[in-house]
């Protein structure tokens, strides 16, 4: 099929819904018959429906929402594990899905199962919900009382898609952009997008069939150091595939990048576009809200900082009004966090959206300039997506990644130009120092040249690979910028 | 110049480490030879073979690396390569686990040096240096 912008038709769907359920056994569950997932999924309370939970939130907004990560390999620990999470305040739950599966090595998950049993701990980072299949997911929403997504990095989730979604999980995050140049390294975008085509258009065929589900496109992308008008366009262009599809409950994201006033201006202009995009696209009556990532690179290694490092995350997530927050954990530059220090985590942010209810980021000519600055750029930045596909924006997105007009720092994906290098300006806005073939116009890059030199002359030294090396560190050493200067 | 494989093992697409061991093993005079993220331990020992390296550097910062380091030792040895230096880095087990324990683990794999969560390359280059006869 070639790939277009354009919704797949039931007959093509289910054309290439045969072959996904035959690539692993748990695909052959008769549950997996729509109409018998359709009711299943009817028969889970709105209380445990993802995309009611949200609408309900944006429509009468208290705080910001709480979110974990957390799988493990084995059903009952899983299960055990998320329901300490739900007493320890957890406003929505995750499945986060272990990395075999993400790169569809279903065999290694199993395996992975075995030898977790024997060992009588996880050796998987996730639970694999294939391996588990359609039973093993209805048993995990069963045994808690929030609503459940599935939490991954999978650039081919099709699989994945029909077994969540049949086990009752009424959200899936990821998309054809996000959850395959962050995590992969020889899938082209062409295929993603297509794979992803797939996993909305289930959505979609849900949507008309009276169920509705939350999707979420991954904005933190690689989590180092991504410009916020980058990692908007990819959560905008993911949003627009997706509502082709039939998609009408989204939520786009975006990974903290430490400057305050960057940060509102860019969950602001995150909201605001995606909502203009889809509304000037033609895509009416979707519900649009918004996930903030706490701090998403590397983190300190002392539990108590990283505390301050997840409370300072959940004030900027709550003036900033995002519907939905992603916590770390006191354990996160170490491993994979006990349910004990999770719930830590869970707790710490929690009582800050609490705290914070009532108050938002105050108007002022800083943050107005800020968010001028960030639309002009993704708007830039999208006009060359569509330009290049002449009007297509699954073309577009293809060609602008292959041209490097669109560029992920740090990616690890051969279809991924990375020429481009960013880094702290003086106040600690990331800021873009090598653009590659970036799809700016010269005011644009004239803007983060000068701020990146600003910062580079208050610290007497040269522009380069090294001040991003510095800043990539930074934080893990207890500051925003990677100054040479300092002396704790 | 001596050459070194670094890389990225089993299904762990972490970039970031990567790309700067890359550049800070240049920027220190030696010959690089990257595997990349999501490799086997065949690329690893396909690619020491091929440049004839002094060491490999393996990393793993998604946890499974329990599972994926396994018997690389034993391949080095089929393949003619047995005396190599081995190295692992990164987040190489899953959760925050008592780090001498874990060491034991890979030591009796047969790697020569283990590091533990958040020892960046900078600091690794000494037992490099050592190692290397430098
Ligand atoms: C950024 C990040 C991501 C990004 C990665 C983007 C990319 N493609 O690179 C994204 C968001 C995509 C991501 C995804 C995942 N991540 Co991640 N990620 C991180 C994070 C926050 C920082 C990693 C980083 O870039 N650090 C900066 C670099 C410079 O440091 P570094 O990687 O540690 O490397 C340095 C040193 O370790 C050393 N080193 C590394 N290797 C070696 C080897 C040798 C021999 C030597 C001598 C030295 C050495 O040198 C490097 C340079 O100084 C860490 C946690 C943290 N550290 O705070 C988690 C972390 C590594 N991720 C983790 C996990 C589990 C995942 C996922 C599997 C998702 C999940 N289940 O939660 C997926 C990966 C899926 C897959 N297929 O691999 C876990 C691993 C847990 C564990 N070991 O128990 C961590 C520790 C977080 C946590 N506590 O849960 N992640």
């Amino acid at each position: 099929m070639e790939l277009r912008n354009k919704k797949w038709t039931e007959e093509e769907f289910f054309k290439v819904r045969k072959e996904v359920l035959s690539t692993w056994p748990t695909g052959n569950d008769p549950e997996l018959d729509l109409d018998k997932a359709v009711a299943y999924l009817k028969s889970i309370p709105a209380s445990k429906n993802f995309a009611l939970k949200l609408k309900d939130a944006k429509e009468h907004r208290v705080r910001t929402l709480v979110q974990p990560r957390a799988g493990v390999a084995l059903l009952n620990e899983h299960i055990a594990l998320l329901q300490h999470l739900e007493k320890a305040g957890a406003d929505f739950l995750p499945s986060t899905i272990d990395a075999y599966t993400r790169q569809n090595r279903y065999s290694e998950g199993e395996e992975g199962i075995k030898r977790s049993e024997e060992a009588g701990r996880s050796l998987l980072n996730g639970f694999p919900a294939v391996n588990h299949g359609v039973k093993g997911c209805r048993k995990v929403v069963e045994s808690i009382n929030v609503p459940l997504q599935a939490r991954h990095g999978t650039p081919d989730s099709r699989l994945l898609a029909e077994i969540i979604h049949a086990g009752g999980w009424t959200s899936n995050e990821g998309g054809g952009i996000s959850y395959n140049l962050p995590y992969a390294k020889a899938v082209s975008i062409e295929d993603s997008i297509k794979y992803w085509q797939y996993c909305d258009r289930l959505v979609g065929y849900y949507e008309e069939h009276g169920v509705t589900i939350n999707r979420e496109p991954f904005g933190p992308l690689t989590g180092t150091l991504v410009p916020p008008s980058i990692a908007i366009a990819v959560g905008i262009i993911e949003a627009l595939l997706a509502a082709e599809q039939g998609v009408k409950n989204i939520t786009v994201g975006y990974g903290m990048c430490g400057n305050i006033v960057q940060d509102v201006a860019a969950v602001r202009s995150l909201q605001q576009l995606t909502e203009e995009y889809l509304e000037e696209k033609g895509y009416k009556g979707c519900c649009v809200t918004t996930v903030f990532h706490q701090w998403m690179g590397g983190f300190p290694a002392d539990e108590a900082e990283a505390l301050g490092l997840i409370s300072m995350s959940s004030v900027v997530a709550s003036l900033a009004g995002a519907t939905k927050m992603i916590n770390k954990t006191p354990h996160e530059s170490v491993g994979i966090p006990t349910k004990e220090a999770n719930a830590d985590g869970i707790k710490a942010s929690k009582i800050i959206t609490k705290l914070l209810e009532d108050q938002t980021f105050p108007e002022s000519q800083k943050l107005a300039d800020e968010i001028a600055q960030i639309k002009k750029e993704v708007k830039c930045l999208m006009d060359c997506v569509y330009n290049v596909g002449e009007g297509d924006l699954a073309v577009g997105t293809v060609k602008a990644f292959e041209q490097g007009l669109l560029d992920i720092p740090f990616a690890p994906s051969k279809y991924n130009a990375g020429l481009i290098l960013p880094a702290r300006d003086a106040e600690g806005c990331v800021r873009i120092l090598e653009f590659g073939k970036l799809g700016f116009n010269d005011e644009i890059k004239a803007f983060h040249r000068a701020k990146i030199a600003e910062r580079a002359k208050q610290d007497g030294r040269e522009v380069g690979f090294q001040l991003c090396i510095d800043d990539i560190y930074a934080v893990s050493t207890g500051h925003l910028i990677g100054r040479t200067s300092y002396k704790d | 110049m001596k050459t070194i494989v670094i890389g990225v093992i089993g299904a762990d697409c972490h970039a970031v480490g990567n790309k700067i061991i890359d550049y800070v093993l240049r920027e220190h005079g030696y010959n690089v030879v990257n595997v990349g993220v999501l490799s086997s331990q065949e690329d690893f020992i396909n690619a020491a073979i091929e440049s004839n390296a002094s060491m490999i550097l393996v990393s793993s910062l998604y946890g499974q690396g329990e599972l994926d380091c396994r018997g690389m030792r034993e391949k080095c040895v089929e393949a003619g390569i047995g005396d190599i230096k081995l190295y692992v880095g990164g987040n190489i087990v899953v959760g925050k686990q008592n780090f001498d324990e874990v060491k034991e683990r890979f030591i009796k794999m047969g790697f020569d040096r283990v590091f533990a969560p958040n020892t960046p390359i900078e600091a690794d280059l000494p037992f490099i240096k050592e190692d290397l006869g430098e």
